[in-house]
């Protein structure tokens, strides 16, 4: 049985959690397990640190995001496949877990088309199209490669920097790169962990949807939450059993996830 | 100016800068407002990607 981990940045804060590390162990002892990180702010302080003020743009619906500009992309993939990857992967072999460091751009395990242009509110409040800087709509993902690092019991930790077409480094969303990289393998679940307990609506727990389900209710929640929904649906587009959203802040968050306990479980099984 | 598409007319205002969108009041189209070398405006199709924009 495989499983794909997306850890966000707001579960890896100043690091992982020791809780979190031996409910990882616990699960990889008995599945295959891949992780993949966010990690965007610490991108953001180390870009501050070196000088570098990070340029929000705002699309049409209200969302701020980073602009990747060449010397953004060039602190991204710094940032994303050095410190806050081999972090994790430190962590991981500190507990006896063989954990292997992987970016989307070695052995062109992520690709992606970079995006041509973006859609922005410009500071005059008038929508723009500005040139789409380094980021990318992942197209393929070499499942090969991780299957092998599996095969051989070696857990996978993924960074979310893409390879484009042209070869340059691509800052692509760790959501949409974890459902792609559950697509890659196969994988039977997806897990989502963030910092709230899955997709909420007037404040209850959705605890099961279909992606019929899913699709229907994108709309009406928020943006982060929408994205790992969407995550969730090119998941199961791709062959992926069931994912997950689920707290990272709570006892055990992985198996408690993979039980279906607090979650909201997408899946047309 | 008149809609590429449906040949309505579209108002692009005077201070409109490279890239800026504006939309046919008739048949709703969006078209990115192009500047040529000789000053003259252009509009082009609105190729708008989706909100996702990475980390």
């Amino acid at each position: 049985m495989v499983v794909v981990v997306k850890v966000g940045g707001s579960i890896l804060g100043e690091g992982i959690d020791p809780s979190v590390l031996d409910d990882i162990g616990a699960v990889a002892a008995k599945k295959q397990l891949i992780l993949v990180h966010g990690g965007g702010r610490a991108v953001t302080e180390t870009a501050k640190r070196l000088g570098k003020e990070q340029r929000f743009i705002v699309s049409p619906g209200g969302i701020r995001s980073r602009y990747t500009d060449l010397e953004t992309i060039k602190i991204y993939t710094m940032v994303m496949t050095g410190a806050v990857n081999k972090d994790i992967v430190t962590a991981l072999q500190k507990i006896g877990l063989p954990a292997v460091g992987i970016s989307g751009v070695d052995g062109a395990l992520i690709k992606a088309d970079r995006k041509k242009k973006l859609l922005v509110v410009d500071e005059r409040g008038r929508k723009r199209a500005i040139d789409g800087g380094y980021t990318g709509k992942i197209s393929s993902v070499n499942g090969n490669l991780l299957k092998t690092l599996l095969s051989e019991k070696y857990l996978p930790v993924v960074s979310p920097v893409a390879l484009s077409e042209e070869f340059e480094y691509l800052n692509v969303d760790g959501d949409r790169a974890a459902a792609y990289v559950a697509g890659g393998v196969k994988a039977d679940s997806v897990i989502f962990l963030t910092d709230v307990k899955g997709v909420l609506m007037e404040g209850e727990l959705v605890k099961k949807l279909t992606s019929k389900e899913a699709e229907a209710l994108r709309p009406k929640i928020g943006f982060g939450m929408e994205k790992k929904v969407l995550a969730s649906l090119e998941a199961l587009s791709m062959g992926v059993k069931e994912s997950i959203i689920a707290s990272g802040l709570v006892k055990n968050p992985v198996a408690s996830a993979l039980a279906h306990r607090n979650c909201t479980v997408i899946s047309d099984e | 100016m008149k809609c590429p598409e449906c040949e309505g007319d579209i108002d692009v205002p005077a201070d409109a800068l490279e890239g800026e969108i504006v939309t046919c009041p008739d048949c709703g189209v969006s078209f990115e407002v192009h500047k040529k070398r000789d000053g003259a405006t252009e509009l082009r199709p609105a190729q708008i990607e989706g909100e996702d924009w990475g980390e």
